[in-house]
């Protein structure tokens, strides 16, 4: 004898529980993304004029807030002209490089998807005397 | 029997809609790019669209915070509404005497606009310990007359011998309404989720005059409080736009067929 199968209720097959249980999904799935990528890593690439790597630059991290960039962090660069910061607890930086004799670079604004995301900056910063 | 061309028919529907909708494309273009909205000639497509404004708005202001208070007070107008009008239409469902009377008041007191009766609902409030609370907020939205009319209409439309026979099985009047009037007008009760949730999700001046604390403020305080920070007319404030009125779209979006339906129950009755 077949057992009756079991329907589910009508209630939740209405969007009244669809649409907040994929709005729920999205954002526990967001709330993921954003837990396995938030060690606010930064890095990226100092050339001078001419493209090449300048090691020992100095490069000053500054945070965003409503009106003013207040700086946050200063490293220098490796031998291949690359450095990193760790510890952003910020949505939105600007990064700026210096070097004697070479001059400074322009302040670039770095935004993030969410605050302390792992970023790579898209483009060397580039010294300008 | 419908006369007329219906492509021409769908054609000006088509245009009409788009102009009614071009103000809502317009502030989410601007959302998503740093665009000027006096820039000329206007472009219609969004150039180098980015969600960074969103996340401005995110962070740069307590948003999860004024989230958190509109959608707890919202939802507690929603529950009010719909509980609370559904007993006073069933009571003006029912003969009693002056009941012309009551239904002669509470038209009147619509007639009178919020912002006069704001101290006397203050002073209440105050009296009983609600400012700067979430029922406080939600207190003066609990029940709208205009919902308690749309109710008592598709009560009104419930044969009558449903409710007697109801009555004669026993059941008490709080479960005739839950369990007979209730089932049946279901666009009653969209309209009322609806109503009760834009109006509470908008609702302005009340919680700018009982809210004393920066966490108690709700979605359109914090919009007027990002307002005063950026004054020029950036992206983030229309993000902050957009992310405010997301919720009331989805809301109605979801309901806008039982809308329509509870809001013409009444009229084509007869």
């Amino acid at each position: 004898m077949s057992q009756p199968r079991r329907r589910l209720h009508p209630w939740l097959l209405s969007r009244w529980v669809i649409v907040p249980a994929v709005l729920l999904i999205l954002v526990f799935g967001w709330n993921l993304n954003v837990a396995m990528n938030a060690t606010g890593e930064i890095r990226g690439r100092v050339v001078g004029p001419g493209g090449q790597p300048v090691p020992n630059a100095t490069v000053q991290l500054f945070e965003r807030s409503f009106v003013v960039n207040t700086e946050k962090q200063r490293t220098t660069t490796g031998t291949d002209g690359r450095f990193r910061f760790e510890g952003n607890a910020s949505h939105a930086v600007q990064l700026q490089a210096e070097a004697p004799g070479l001059g400074k670079s322009e302040r670039t604004t770095l935004r993030l998807l969410f605050r302390a995301q792992d970023a790579d900056l898209p483009a060397p910063l580039v010294l300008k005397p | 029997m419908r006369r007329g061309v219906p492509w021409l028919r769908h054609a000006v529907l088509i245009l009409v809609s788009a102009a009614m909708l071009l103000p809502f494309y317009w502030v989410l273009k601007t959302a998503i790019t740093d665009e000027n909205i006096y820039a000329y000639p206007p472009r219609l497509l969004p150039q180098n669209p980015h969600p960074y404004n969103f996340v401005d708005v995110w962070y740069l202001i307590p948003f999860p915070r004024y989230l958190l208070n509109s959608i707890v007070v919202s939802l507690l107008a929603v529950v009010g509404n719909v509980v609370l009008n559904a007993m006073a239409a069933y009571a003006l469902t029912q003969s009693f005497r002056a009941k012309k009377l009551v239904i002669l008041l509470l038209l009147s007191c619509m007639l009178i606009p919020f912002q006069a009766t704001i101290i006397p609902a203050y002073l209440i409030t105050a009296r009983i310990g609600l400012l700067n609370s979430y029922l406080g907020l939600a207190l003066p939205l609990l029940s709208t007359i205009v919902c308690i009319f749309i109710y008592k209409s598709a009560f009104e439309a419930v044969p009558r011998s449903l409710v007697e026979a109801a009555r004669m099985d026993g059941l008490s009047e709080w479960r005739i309404i839950t369990h007979v009037l209730l089932p049946l007008s279901r666009p009653a009760i969209a309209t009322n989720v609806i109503l009760a949730f834009i109006w509470s999700w908008n609702s302005f001046m009340w919680p700018l005059i009982i809210t004393r604390d920066a966490d108690m403020q709700t979605l359109p305080l914090g919009l007027a409080r990002f307002l005063s920070y950026m004054e020029d007319t950036t992206g983030a404030l229309y993000a902050f736009v957009c992310l405010v009125l997301a919720p009331g779209i989805l809301v109605f979006l979801m309901a806008q067929s039982a809308f329509i339906r509870g809001l013409t129950h009444g009229a084509t009755k007869g």
